[in-house]
């Protein structure tokens, strides 16, 4: 005879237990996305993400405007790292209309890719700890983001949004004196993030809660195709900025952070590492750099391309971006295409969230590097 | 061209302010007048200085003061300025305002901002009040398949509890608004109704976030009630007694702390998790379940909640003061009223006023409430620290530490305090 | 900074590069392949013969065109033997005057070393319809998710914009656009952008 549960305790379905949860588009830890979370309990069961919010048809609007003009508006997915957006798009450009960058240009245009990439990781970082509860985390890096915000508007002339990267160059020379400020800005940046270890990262209730949580191994990170941070948490050494180097990476002097872990902790840890190789980046860059010469080949208007396709990628802060340009001797592009590292690390949410807590939900979420406006496009 | 009021005319104005005017009277005279002297005869007038207070009479109040501060002692010795002001309601709020508003600006120094800066002309005082106004003119939305009647209640409930908690706290001596023989017993039951209003609210509102904040706040509060019991037990075993004021009366030589260290500390950890502050702020986690189980509270329910926190906040840390810090002892620090003021009188100038009556206060009371105050704020402000330098923790995370090492520390707590009672050294009869 | 000299000067060497940038493609070809691509190159050309074309070697970078039918089989052998163990990208390209629409897969490699900064393009084209029904006409594919499997979130994007159906995919549901999206596929090149 079968033993009987108390009436309390017997469910008839295996589904009344489950609760859907739909974590965004309005929640304070979802961003412009939607989560639909099932849980059990305290336990994630399935999780589906929803992104699209903020779809902007880049890549339409990219066919409609001609290869300069599709510069500013190219830049939009991620503002905060706008360089590094544009960056691949650039190259690729570059490489259709078979144009040679002058050495200088390529050098302030590592500078300020570099920059860029600390400006977006430390907004990422700010957000990352307000997601985990931990204010001070939130109000630091998003004050201490304005150091390398006013460097680059010295440099650009604008805040975030820069469109300063053109088809043969930089749109503009560094301004008079500029290396010294950008040496002290840099070195006092470095000075502050080295700080963030004793209030967060060594911090144990925040190792407690994101150690062992959300573990990528190496094998799924591969399989799974993600890139950035998230691959090099997991024990890959892959970095574009080695393994291919564009411009002049490989005259630099830097080395690329490799954690084995693969769990939320390791994945929060590489950008705050790669901020301080960038800081190393710049003061050597600044060092190396000719200290005149010109920045910009001059284009002849509306260019054209030829009849073909390039497929350019560099290391944004989010990992791998690629550009797929397919061009028509037209003035416009027949087809762009941005190959985003969020795009390629949401694969590994529903994955990674799958049998986790619903506390550690943020973490995790977040630690994938993930940026809603980037995926969306 | 936009105008905010179209078919304006001043004469109109001045006559609906003149209307208004004249009905307010009309309904006083003709309804207001005759209630108050209905009411004022079936009211026993108090007797002072050996004549009976009419109404007449008490209209000479505004014009002598040797005739007002007799009243206002009288008042001072009923009930109800007991429970609204001093020892209660009115200082509770002010104290907890006061120490919300230092912690605001501590906060954004530690996190290198200037916080409130502008409401107010000092650094932003008034930040606190403009955002309870906001608040008071907010709309109230209430879901619309909630359970009405507990959703609104809810509120009103959890504020009226956590006053019930501070009408227990003593302030200085005498001054208690309910001084009972089982002050500590009725503060471990009163603590025990906050899970239920919470968990009551969090089900009303028929939303699945509240459900899942309100779910986590009856773990947190039920399995950090225990250990914060058990902590206390110490205290009642050095002292014979679970009267408040008896309490802090027995610690006028040293406060407990100086013996029960270990049950300090885990009466604060159970305070923070008690009170939500992070670094246990699990049923309000803003990133995981939006609000918890404040998610759908909107306007001034929001605002009522928000009272009841800083009623708790307060309430925690006066009993740690009273339980652990010796409440109001204290060396006299005060300065003695002065003698001529209550002999001569005040002279200004051409004017010679004696006041009898004074002082209001005595000195003993006065330098008992300056000790009180300095304790609670210094343990706010302890309770209010962890939220700059501390993530959140997780769930199981916080039963694991309710369960298993806070309340194997209490028992450590606690037969220490049986030692040092068996041994002679402290409780009823011992050496110190 | 940059004075009328300067100026002068990029003008003259950029009109030198245009100049070299039309006629450089052919003689690219002609002159020197790379050599590790022309090998990868090389291997696929040996295993499956005329199947597949070679539409361009460049540095870093191998274009295979490919078959519907034949994607599946290319994708495993580039898998299984060149080692290519994830998709960077999947981009659709549409064709209105071939009557085709052009699926590219990005395929790169993080396990072998030597192919870390190879790209291989693997091209494989689906008929296009004038008026499609996403998921209910002639538009489709079969899906190299049990192939590589990050492709899973680009080939559902596809289907969306383009409206390749992905046969074998087992989730293909919106990604990106609303449920309620009810016009044409909208990165088809016969949805005009108001205004344009």
């Amino acid at each position: 005879m079968n033993k009987e549960l108390p009436p309390g305790l017997a469910l008839q379905k295996v589904d009344e237990r489950i609760m859907t949860l739909n974590v965004g588009p309005q929640h304070p830890g979802s961003g412009h996305m939607r989560i639909i979370v099932q849980i059990d309990g305290d336990f994630i069961v399935a999780c589906d993400p929803d992104p699209g919010y903020v779809h902007r048809g880049e890549e339409k609007m990219a066919e409609y405007r001609n290869y300069i003009t599709n510069i500013p508006h190219l830049e939009r997915p991620v503002i905060h790292d706008s360089c590094n957006v544009l960056y691949p798009y650039v190259l690729g450009v570059e490489e259709l209309l078979g144009i040679e960058v002058p050495e200088r240009a390529k050098y302030i245009r590592v500078i300020a890719s570099e920059l860029n990439r600390c400006v977006y990781t430390m907004y990422w970082l700010a957000i990352y700890g307000i997601f985990l509860g931990h204010s001070t985390m939130f109000m630091w890096p998003a004050g201490d983001r304005e150091l390398l915000i006013d460097l680059l508007e010295k440099m650009t002339g604008a805040r975030v949004t820069h469109a300063h990267f053109v088809p043969g160059g930089v749109r503009n020379d560094l301004p008079p004196n500029f290396e010294d400020v950008c040496l002290r800005q840099v070195n006092y940046f470095e000075k502050r993030i080295k700080e963030y270890a004793a209030i967060f990262y060594d911090n144990p209730i925040l190792i407690a809660r994101t150690a062992n949580t959300g573990v990528l191994s190496r094998e799924d990170a591969i399989r799974l195709g993600t890139t950035g941070s998230v691959l090099r948490a997991s024990g890959v050494d892959y970095d574009l900025r080695k393994k291919e180097p564009y411009d002049v990476y490989d005259e630099l002097d830097f080395q690329t952070n490799v954690l084995k872990e693969g769990d939320s902790y390791a994945r929060s840890k590489i950008p705050w590492l790669d901020m301080m190789e960038s800081c190393r980046i710049i003061r050597h860059a600044l060092q190396k750099m000719p200290k005149s010469g010109s920045v910009r080949v001059k284009l002849k208007p509306n260019p054209k391309g030829g009849d073909a396709s390039v497929y350019k990628r560099v290391e944004s802060g989010r990992g791998s971006l690629g550009c797929y340009i397919v061009s028509d001797k037209k003035p416009e592009p027949y087809r762009v295409k941005l190959s985003v590292g969020s795009f390629r690390n949401l694969i590994a949410l529903p994955y990674l969230l799958k049998g986790e807590k619903l506390g550690n939900m943020p973490s995790v979420y977040w630690s994938l590097n993930y940026w809603p406006v980037e995926a969306d496009r | 061209m936009s105008v905010i009021a179209p078919n304006f005319k001043f004469s109109e104005f001045v006559k609906s302010i003149l209307d208004n005017i004249f009905w307010i009277l009309l309904i006083f005279v003709l309804i207001g007048l005759p209630a108050v002297f209905i009411i004022l005869f079936y009211i026993e007038m108090p007797v002072i200085n050996g004549e009976l207070l009419t109404p007449f009479l008490a209209l000479t109040w505004l014009a002598d003061p040797s005739r007002t501060l007799p009243i206002l002692k009288a008042f001072m010795t009923t009930d109800l300025f007991r429970i609204a002001a001093f020892p209660g309601f009115g200082f509770a709020a002010l104290l907890a305002a006061g120490t919300i508003f230092i912690e605001r600006k501590m906060l954004a120094k530690l996190q290198l901002r200037v916080g409130p800066f502008y409401c107010g002309k000092i650094e932003g005082i008034l930040q606190l009040m403009g955002d309870g106004l906001k608040l008071i003119s907010k709309e109230i939305i209430i879901p619309a398949k909630a359970d009405k009647p507990i959703f609104w209640a809810a509120p009103i409930i959890f504020v009226a509890t956590a006053a019930a908690f501070v009408a227990l706290i003593p302030v200085a001596p005498g001054w208690v608004v309910a001084d009972v023989d089982v002050g500590l017993l009725a503060v471990f039951a009163i603590i025990g109704f906050f899970p239920i209003i919470t968990i009551l609210s969090a089900w009303s509102s028929n939303s699945k976030f509240p459900f899942i904040g309100g779910i986590r706040a009856l773990h947190q509060m039920v399995s950090f009630e225990i250990p914060l019991i058990l902590s206390l037990l110490g205290v009642v075993i050095l002292t014979g007694t679970l009267n408040l004021s008896e309490i802090v009366a027995s610690q006028t030589n040293f406060p407990w702390i100086i013996f029960l260290p270990i049950g300090a500390i885990i009466f604060f950890i159970t305070i923070l998790a008690e009170l939500e502050r992070i670094p246990f702020d699990l049923p309000e986690a803003e990133s995981e379940i939006v609000a918890g189980w404040l998610t759908e509270f909107s306007g001034m329910i929001y605002g009522l909640v928000q009272l009841g926190t800083y009623l708790k906040l307060y309430a925690f840390a006066a009993l740690f003061v009273v339980l652990f810090l010796g409440g109001w002892t204290g060396p006299m620090i005060w300065p003695p009223f002065p003698e001529e003021i209550i002999t001569d009188g005040i002279v200004i100038g051409p004017i010679h006023a004696k006041i009898p009556g004074l002082p209001v206060f005595s000195q003993e009371m006065l330098n008992g409430v300056l000790w009180f105050v300095i304790k609670t704020v210094g343990v706010i402000f302890f309770i209010l620290l962890p939220r700059g330098v501390f993530p959140r923790i997780r769930i199981d995370m916080l039963l694991s530490l309710g369960w298993y090492k806070l309340i194997g520390l209490a028992f450590v707590n606690i037969f220490i305090a049986l030692g040092l009672l068996y041994a002679g050294v402290l409780g009823p009869g011992g050496i110190l | 900074m940059s004075s009328d000299s300067d100026n002068e000067q990029i003008e003259a060497t950029s009109d030198a590069k245009s100049a070299s940038a039309k006629t450089s493609p052919p003689s690219e070809k002609e002159i020197e392949l790379p050599k590790f691509e022309k090998g990868l190159a090389d291997k696929i050309v040996e295993k499956f013969g005329t199947r597949i074309k070679v539409a361009f070697v460049k540095p870093d970078r191998v274009r295979i065109n490919v078959g519907r039918d034949d994607v599946k089989e290319v994708a495993e052998f580039l898998r299984d033997v060149l080692n290519f163990d994830h998709a960077e990208s999947v981009s659709g390209v549409d064709y209105p005057q071939d009557k085709e629409i052009e699926v590219v897969y990005h395929l790169g490699s993080y396990t072998d070393s030597s192919l870390a900064r190879q790209i291989l393009v693997l091209a494989t084209r689906a008929q296009r319809e004038e008026n499609p029904i996403p998921g209910n006409d002639t538009t489709k594919l079969p899906s190299l998710r049990e192939i590589f499997y990050s492709v899973e979130f680009h080939e559902r994007e596809i289907f969306e914009m383009f409206g390749v159906y992905f046969q074998g995919h087992p989730d293909n549901r919106r990604l990106l656009l609303p449920e309620d999206w009810a016009d044409l596929p909208p990165l088809r090149k016969d949805f005009a952008i108001k205004g344009r």
